[in-house]
């Protein structure tokens, strides 16, 4: 991710709740956001506020993840609903992707 | 390009000379980013992957037809870019610097795809790959005063 100004970040201080499946039938999606060198550092956490409604501090958390760890585990999602998520995020031309979770 | 003015409805911005030369010229580049660029899953495990992946691929088409379509109305709007001593001045309602962010982000992924998707900037610059980084930094330029701007106001 190529980088802009580096956020403040406190590990442990931000909880992240990936929505469980609702029903136990279902298996879950996931909708993971991969790290790339364009996409800048604040435009990755802007997008993540717009797409997930998320506060900035939560935002940045996984975009440090993505820009340290490679990815991050946005949420987990119905298959419907993972989809919806992986378009939004195409759309701002992040590398996103789903997977079913396992 | 400075902001110069925000209200809620609308952010004003000043362009300098070369700027004013240089955004309509990066904008015409849209759409950039190929569209086998997007992928919906890595594994491939999920159902109907075809299906899912050509409802994706289609969504992604309409929209960037509707951004091009958008791109050149923008671009021939007179009262978009009003002429000023300095060179010009943009406006915007905050959801369309919010869209022009995005227009400007296919750009610079765009041409980062057809450098070859390098980690760092090309060693060399030459007459076939300079078009195309100068592209991806003009328009992470615009993009990031566009973003500031947004911010700014959030």
């Amino acid at each position: 991710m190529a980088e802009t100004a580096a956020p403040q970040h406190q590990p442990g201080i931000v909880q992240t709740t990936e929505d469980k499946p609702k029903s136990g039938l279902e298996p879950g999606y996931v909708v993971i956001c991969w790290n790339d060198p364009v996409n800048f550092m604040d435009y990755v956490t802007h997008v993540f506020q717009v797409v997930f409604g998320w506060p900035r501090k939560k935002a940045e958390f996984h975009m440090l993840q993505v820009h340290e760890q490679g990815k991050s585990l946005l949420t987990r999602e119905s298959l419907e609903k993972a989809e919806h998520y992986v378009h939004q995020l195409q759309k701002y031309t992040l590398h996103a992707t789903m997977e079913r979770d396992e | 390009m400075k902001r110069i003015k925000a209200t809620k409805s609308k952010l004003v911005f000043e362009l300098g000379q070369r700027e004013k030369r240089s955004l309509p010229q990066i904008l015409k580049l849209y759409p950039c980013v190929p569209a086998a660029h997007h992928v919906l899953s890595k594994s491939g495990r999920v159902p109907d992957l075809a299906a899912s992946q050509e409802l994706l691929d289609e969504a992604l088409a309409e929209q960037r037809a509707e951004n091009r379509k958008q791109v050149e109305a923008l671009l021939a709007d007179p009262r978009r870019f009003g002429h000023t001593e300095m060179g010009a001045r943009l406006s915007l309602s905050p959801a369309e610097a919010e869209w022009l962010m995005q227009v400007l982000n296919d750009i610079r992924v765009g041409s980062w795809v057809i450098l070859g998707s390098p980690d760092k900037k090309p060693a060399e610059l030459t007459a076939a790959n300079a078009a195309h980084f100068l592209a991806m930094e003009m328009a992470g330029y615009f993009q990031m005063q566009l973003l500031e701007a947004v911010e700014r106001e959030t």
